[in-house]
């Protein structure tokens, strides 16, 4: 069945077809969800909470964009108003990142081990944290997530410009807040 | 070129959004610039660790657990309730205050107004005052009072009754 005949039947009620169109949204709308929160639990309850917003809403949708479109909006405000009322600004606590000496050129190879890249991650994913909001959404849907820049100006709903410059302005902006943590010939210390 | 510049292709290299001429350009710039090729190597690392390496999956049953959940919530919210509807209200509402209204101003405008007794007369062009006349002039106290008394009683009107 076609999606734009699954979003009708949803929307005169049919839960089968909204089913079906839950069963290929789930797990874009959860990692999308899990790349703000860093947590699977509240991206669960959160894809729930946005699934649920979307049923009801779906009267409202009128095909002017895709139905995924739609949906990745409501999910990126379904974060945003979480993230507002909990009044999580995750703080970052570089105390587990303890910076050491640059390390030699030979020996840049060795932190491209697994722990280090995954501890890299870590710390990269809480810089993003600390960023404005209007950054933190920009570089999650475009560098974590790999939306196009249609998408991205389709989902938040602005010009192709503006998508250009805050994604430029974003991602200076989290270089900056690593600057700490980069050493001087381009990359990361040895963590 | 200058390094602003130059970061600006940079970033937009890694999207894949370079023309022909200006990646040529930038790989120029590139070479001559050890701070912008420091830059270069720093983005690509934090883009790097920004990729999801691997996607966690929400929990089991999803679709089952949801389901419960839109059972649960098939009354909706006020506050969806208002939205879904409260938009189409308001042209309604307004259209039916302004339907009111007029019907108001129309009934106001041709309601048949009741005239006193002296209304009535005046209206007939006779005089309000003939019947009174009378009845003052009669000479005899007594015959006056019994004017006056059967006068009231045929009239409607309690305010013109004697009142001794």
């Amino acid at each position: 069945m076609e999606e734009r005949e699954l979003v009708e039947l949803s929307q005169k009620g049919d839960e089968e077809a909204f089913g079906a169109l839950v069963k290929k949204y789930k797990m874009k709308v959860f990692n999308l969800a899990f790349s703000f929160i860093r947590n699977q639990e509240t991206a669960d309850d959160l894809a729930q909470e946005v699934f649920i917003k979307a049923f009801f809403g779906l009267g409202q949708f009128r095909f002017k964009s895709e139905f995924g479109t739609w949906l990745y909006r409501i999910t990126v405000n379904h974060v945003k108003d979480y993230l507002r009322k909990k009044g999580r600004m995750i703080k970052m606590s570089f105390e587990n990142f303890r910076m050491t000496q640059p390390v030699e050129e030979d020996e840049v190879a060795r932190i491209e081990n697994e722990q280090a890249v995954e501890q890299r991650r870590k710390l990269v994913h809480q810089c993003l944290q600390t960023l404005p909001e209007k950054y933190k959404v920009i570089l999650t849907l475009r560098d974590i997530q790999g939306f196009s820049y249609e998408e991205i100006t389709n989902i938040l709903k602005i010009s192709p410009g503006t998508v250009d410059s805050r994604l430029h302005r974003a991602r200076k902006m989290l270089r900056e807040k690593m600057a700490p943590f980069l050493i001087e010939k381009g990359g990361f210390h040895e963590m | 070129m200058k390094c602003k510049k130059a970061e600006r292709l940079l970033l937009r290299s890694f999207d894949g959004r370079l023309k022909n001429g200006e990646r040529e350009e930038l790989g120029k710039h590139l070479k001559s610039c050890l701070s912008c090729r420091k830059k270069s190597k720093d983005y690509q690392l934090l883009f790097e660790a920004l990729k999801e390496k691997d996607f966690s999956e929400p929990r089991p049953y999803f679709w089952e657990r949801l389901q419960a959940k839109l059972k649960e919530s098939k009354k909706p919210e006020p506050w969806l309730l208002w939205k879904q509807w409260g938009m189409r209200a308001i042209p309604l509402s307004l259209l039916l205050i302004v339907l009111l209204t007029t019907a108001l101003v129309f009934s106001f405008l041709h309601r048949n107004e009741e005239l006193s007794q002296s209304g009535i007369l005046l209206f007939r062009n006779s005089n309000p005052i003939q019947e009174t006349k009378a009845l003052l002039e009669a000479e005899k106290i007594e015959d006056r009072n019994m004017m006056i008394i059967f006068t009231s009683l045929e009239g409607k009107n309690d305010s013109r009754r004697y009142s001794p």
